[in-house]
Formats: C-alpha cells, structure tokens, sequence
C-alpha cells in the first residue's frame, strides 16, 4: 500500500491529477463519442430512407470523420468497440468475404437489428459500409437487391454500437477514470494509473498512425503498398490521418497542465507536411517523389510523438504503460 | 474490500514466509537459467519430432503420421512457454519469425481448397510443392530441389509478405495436419497418411516434393532451436544482454510478460480471432491445439514472474524470482500480481479443459455460441487485467517506459531508406 501513496502523491504534487483526468472526459471523449453516435444516428436515418450508396457517402463520411477524434482509444468499452466498429487492417481480407458471403446466402441476419451484432467484425462497422459504399463490385446495389438491406443492417448497427459505446462509457467506464484509488475500483488503483492509462493511448494513437496509417502504405521506396493504405476506397486515407493526429494531440492537451508549446509547433509541421501530400487516397506513391512526401508526414508525426513524450511524459513523471497493438 | 482482502493476504504471507531480499542480478540469472532450460527442451522435442517425421518418410502409414503429429503436439508444450521471451529480448525477435510466424497463407507450401490468391498477397496460392519452377517478384525461380536456402532465403516472407510462411512450427504444422474443412464443426485437418505415400499409392500428388518439403523445414526448425538455445548459455548473447544492465534486464522480463498478455495473446490471438467469427483465426488451426498453446503462453508468463519452470523431463528449474523482488519491496503488489496470473491460469484452464471435453476452440469462436465466448472472453479479460498489475510491478520498481515492441523503422528510423 505504501508505495501506491507514495506515488499517488509524487503525481500529485506534479500536477492536479483529477483535473487532467476530468478535463480529458469532458473536453474530449465523451464529448467526441456523443458526436460520433449523432453522426451514426444520421447515417442510419439516411439508410432508412434511401440505402443507395451515392445517398449515403456523405453521411459515411460525417460519421468517419466524427469517429477518428476518439477512434484510437483502446480502453474499457472502447477495447472491443473500436475492433467491430473500425475493423482495420485486413490483411486476409475478411471484410469481402464476409460480405460476399452474406450477399451470396442473401444472410437472413441482415433482418434482424438485434442480431446483427453477433456478425464477425469483418461485415460490421465503417469498413464494411466502406466496401458497400466505395467497391464498384459492391456498391452499385438498387433499392430492392439484398445488398441494400445489407447497407442498412450496418448502418443500424453501427448506430446502436455507438450509442451503446457512448452509453458505457458515461455510465460504466468514466467514473472508474474519475474515481481512480477509490477503495471499490477494481481497475485503477490510483491516480497515476489513470493518467497513465490516458496517456499511453496518446502515445499508441500516433504510432498507430505512423506505423499503420502510413507505414503500411508507405512499404519501402522500391516495394510501395499502395492498396494497403486505410479507407483508400473512399479517398480519406490522408484525411483518417490527419483527423486521429489531431485528436490525440487534443487528447494531450487536455490531459495536461499547462501549455505544450513544442506540440503545438509539431502538429503544424504535420499539417504542414500533409498539405504537400497530393493524392488523398495515397494511391500515387508509386512515384518516389509521392513516396517521400509521405515519408515525411510519417516523420512529422513521429516528432510530434516526440514532442508530447517530452512535453508530458518527461515533466510528469509519466511512463506509457503496454499498448493494445504491441503483438506482432 | 478486494484491497483488504489483498492487504490481509499480503499480512498473512509475511508472517508466514518471511521474505529474503534478493538481488536483481539473481532474478535475471533465474530468468536466462528458464530461458535456457526452455529452448533446450523445445530443441529436444524438436529432435524427436524430426525422429517422428523422418519415420513418416521412409514408412509412410497412419501409424507413423499419427506419431509424427502426437510429436509435434509434444514440442509445443516447452516452445510455448518461452513465447514470454519475446518482445523484450531483440535477439528472440529478430529470430523468431523464423519458428513461429502465424497466421500464414499455407496455400503458399501445398494444396488447398480454401483461400489462395488473395488482395494483399498474390502468393498465397503458389503451392511449390506442387510447382518446381516458378515466378516470384518477376524473377524464375528453380524449386526443383527443395533446400532450406528455397525455403528460408526465397520463400519465406516472399515479397516481403508476413502472411508467406514458409518455415517454423506451423508451415510444419499444416505438413501433418493439412487444412481444417470442418469449419466451425468438430474436428482439425485430417490430411491423409498416402500424401506421403509412394508411387500410386500417392494423393493429391507430388508426395516425394511434400516429403522431402517437411524433411527440410523440420531441420530447419531443430537448427534455429539448436541456435537460440546456445544463446542463452553463460557467457552467450542473449544472457548478457538481459544480465549486464540490471534494470534493461528487468525492463525486458516484464516487457515480454505484459506484451504476450495484452496486445498478442489477449488481443491479436483471442479477441480479434473471437470477433471475426473465423475458425481459422485461432493460433493452431490446422492440428485444432489452440487451447493448449495459449495455456502454455499463460503459464510461461507465470513462470518468468515465479521464477519457476517444469522441465519435460519432469525436472525443475527456479531460483531467486521477481516475485520475491517485489515481495520484498511491497508485498501487497505481489500477491496482487500472483492472484492476477492464478486467475489468468485458471481462465484459460477453463478453456483448456473444455477443449479437452469434445468443444475445439474454433467451435467456440462461431457466431451466436454464448458460452464459448464467455470462456475465451473470460481469458481475454484475465489477461488484460494481469496487463495492469504487470503495469504495477514496472512502476514499482521504478524502471521507465516498458519498451513497445516497434517495428525497424521505429527503432531505426533510417531503415525505412535502407
């Protein structure tokens, strides 16, 4: 026990641990999750009324774009969520398989809301509406084929995952955050670990970005992979960066006490160096010139890394705790 | 309440066992010690499988496949106790990709009937057996001779795609077994014995190219043991490099524990596996062994933490442990700790002995089976909150940042221009 106050009170004396931890809730996740489940409700009232994929991109887009700001938070509810709601990457492809086969055994699921939920994470969430939406083999449904209602079981469902991500993280996870070192919490025992929690999903959130969103596609100058790049199909792969970016340095900045300067500087080196990116979709890094300019937003968001290690991390006394994406 | 619970218990077993200060030094020696003893084992069951497949050969029948595949089950008891020294170790991970690289595209190797050519990898339907010249990366390449340079040098990581697994436990794995067709119904691959029959007895064609394919990669698996087992020898690479900086070394035991708990053991190998629905998402889908390797990744992490190990000649190997260190330090995060990796064992015992019952664990993973997720997500969930008294045990021993398994180019950033 000892030890645990004696820490508890090392960080404390750092900075007002609560008010890091309340200021991340407020400003940033559960404000962010309660967009992101208006956008999927948006999504899905769009899907009722016409599931048609040049009816439903901009709603996709909306709700894509809504969900990134918290899309790379892998705690408590957000642990499962994330996978069913963003299945990404794919490197079997599961996600045309799954649809394919649903589509091909017209899958009676697709009629019931409830039970959509038991479907592999593959046919779920943004990456499926993705395919349906994007793919020419797949998105160019009528109004009366199966692959339509298939549309709107993915909308529904992803509607009720993120009104019921919103809703667990309210009631469930955000009190556990708030009430760290409580004698009946079961998960943080106290304060440090919560900010360490937090913390650690800044940190995993842009070397997913780095190594994942651009690394991935980025593969080596002679061997670029540009089919792996995320959410190429729908054009936002540089927009999925930039938004995550942004969101974990809003994370990091709520989480900490003061002004972080050197972030600030980095995020604009980042924005910067994706303001030269010229093909959204990455698809042109074939071209080495492409290629190194995506290698340099990679750097930049490395750097901003970095700076946020050293801006909060360092002053804070912080060490990043194990990261939901260290398997191989 | 749990904490007076702990607190009581931590009370208890000080008055009870009175706890000897240990040195850091004497933790890492138990660990290399553990490591050593681990991999000589893996190489050990190794040789006898290389005995089991090598009879297979010269006298194909059930029989002899049959304890060619019992062998192989047999090795992975001690392998995959030593997965807890990934992670932390360079010297393992720059290594392992060679033994143990899963998930893989085994239409790559031989016949399939399901999968092939896919997005990402153009190669997952190449079948060299089946194929002695071919074209890899524009480049012909001559497999008439099945050699361990074709399999490791050329075919493995092939256009330097992880799913192309030419070597290791499972592309042997996939030799005994073939693929699993039952789906989410009982029962593994049942590759017949008369794939490796001769003259017409011979199935599915090309039985001496499979034969001479296994022979060859079950070497290679015995060399790469032979290796990694001598590194951990007094005075060999990879015991100096966790004994000569005491905290690196400690930093590298618990790296390993609580990455093979959370990202790759919890995440990757149940929960992603659990949500995709996919019977083949499961560690050992060809031999239907799942439950058994992730029970034994389970109780390698206990082993590391208790300082403890059981040999398969029945031996055992312990000496001074981090649990003493932290006990020593703080009792109560030890027995913390310990309830943690007892619940954990107990977990995925569950999963385990239903196993063992007649449920395979990629039954357990189809859609709309309640209680086989229960078990695995009960496993998953364990896991996870080891993750955080592992966590516990970095902070309270003061050792920094817990080195997040990155890939070349995060570590070397000038690697991605090679």
């Amino acid at each position: 026990m000892k030890h645990l106050i004696i820490l508890a009170v090392t960080i404390l004396c750092a900075l007002p641990a609560r008010a890091g931890v309340d200021d991340v809730l407020e400003r940033h996740i559960l404000p962010g999750l309660s967009r992101f489940a208006q956008a999927a409700e948006r999504l899905d009232a769009a899907a009722r009324a016409d599931c048609r994929a040049a009816a439903l991109r901009e709603p996709f887009h909306a709700a894509f774009d809504a969900w990134l700001p918290v899309g790379d938070i892998r705690l408590g509810p957000s642990e499962q969520a994330a996978l069913s709601i963003a299945f990404w990457p794919d490197p079997k492809g599961h996600g045309r398989r799954v649809l394919d086969r649903m589509i091909a055994g017209q899958d009676p699921v697709v009629h019931d809301p409830t039970a959509y939920a038991t479907v592999s994470i593959a046919g779920r969430g943004l990456f499926a509406l993705e395919l349906l939406l994007f793919d020419p083999a797949l998105s160019d449904h009528g109004a009366d084929d199966f692959a339509c209602a298939l549309v709107r079981a993915v909308a529904g469902d992803l509607r009720a995952q993120a009104a019921g991500l919103e809703t667990a993280w309210r009631v469930e996870f955000a009190p556990l955050l708030r009430n760290a070192g409580a004698p009946d919490n079961p998960v943080y025992l106290d304060e440090a670990e919560a900010l360490r929690a937090i913390y650690t999903q800044i940190l995993s959130s842009l070397e997913f970005t780095a190594d994942q969103r651009i690394g991935r596609p980025l593969g080596s100058l002679d061997r670029p992979r540009s089919g792996r790049a995320e959410a190429w199909r729908s054009g936002r792969s540089l927009r999925n960066v930039l938004i995550a970016t942004r969101g974990a340095h809003a994370l990091a900045t709520a989480l900490a006490d003061g002004p972080l300067p050197d972030s600030y500087a980095a995020l604009a080196r980042v924005e910067e160096a994706a303001s030269r990116i010229v093909d959204p979709a990455f698809q042109d890094i074939t071209d080495p010139q492409a290629w190194l300019r995506l290698e340099i937003l990679q750097q930049r968001v490395r750097d901003l890394r970095a700076a946020i290690e050293a801006g909060i991390g360092s002053r804070l006394g912080l060490s990043a705790g194990f990261n939901s994406q260290d398997g191989d | 309440m749990k904490h007076a619970f702990l607190a009581a218990l931590a009370a208890t077993a000080a008055t009870a066992f009175p706890v000897w200060a240990v040195e850091r030094g004497e933790v890492l020696d138990t660990y290399a010690d553990i490591a050593h003893a681990a991999y000589s084992d893996s190489l050990q069951a190794a040789r006898k499988l290389k005995e089991a497949v090598d009879a297979l050969i010269a006298t194909p029948s059930p029989e002899t496949l049959q304890a060619a595949r019992e062998a192989w089950i047999r090795a992975r008891v001690p392998y995959q106790q030593t997965e807890v020294f990934r992670f932390g170790n360079p010297i393992v991970d720059d290594w392992e990709g060679r033994v143990n690289a899963w998930p893989l595209d085994e239409g790559l190797i031989d016949y399939v009937e399901m999968g092939g050519e896919s997005d990402e990898n153009p190669f997952a339907g190449l079948n060299v057996i089946a194929h002695p010249v071919f074209t890899l990366s524009g480049r012909e390449v001559d497999a008439t001779r099945i050699t361990p340079e074709l399999l490791r040098e050329t075919l493995h990581e092939a256009d330097g795609i992880e799913a192309n697994v030419a070597t290791g436990y499972h592309a042997i794995e996939f030799l005994l077994w073939g693929q699993d067709l039952n789906g989410h119904a009982p029962g593994a691959g049942s590759r017949p014995w008369t794939d490796y029959a001769r003259g017409d007895d011979c199935t599915h064609g090309n039985c001496d190219r499979r034969a001479a394919y296994l022979s060859v990669v079950t070497d290679l698996l015995v060399e790469d043991l032979e290796w990694m087992a001598s590194q951990w020898e007094e005075g060999a690479a990879a015991r100096v490099a966790v004994t000569a900086d005491e905290s690196a070394g400690l930093r590298a035991m618990l790296t390993g524990m609580g990455s093979l708990s959370y990202g790759e053991l919890a995440g990757e190998r149940m929960r992603l596996g659990l949500m995709l629905n996919d019977p083949e998402e499961e560690h050992d889908c060809f031999s239907d062994n799942t439950h058994n390797s992730h029970y034994y990744d389970g109780l390698g992490i206990a082993n590391v933490y208790l300082g403890d190990y059981v040999r398969i000649d029945g031996t055992r190997v312990s000496g001074p442990s981090l649990a003493e260190l932290v006990a020593s330090q703080d009792p109560t995060l030890d027995i913390g700790m310990r309830q943690s990796l007892m619940e954990t064992m107990m977990a995925l015992g569950r999963i385990k002995s239903a196993a063992e019952a007649g449920l395979a664990y990629d039954q357990m993973l189809e859609r709309g089976n309640a209680g086989g997720e229960r078990l695995v997500m009960d496993g998953v969930e364990a896991l996870i909150a080891q993750t955080r008294w592992i966590e516990r045990v970095v902070a309270a021993l003061d050792l920094g940042d817990v080195t997040i398994e990155g890939s070349d180019s995060l570590d070397n950033p000038g690697a991605v221009f090679q």
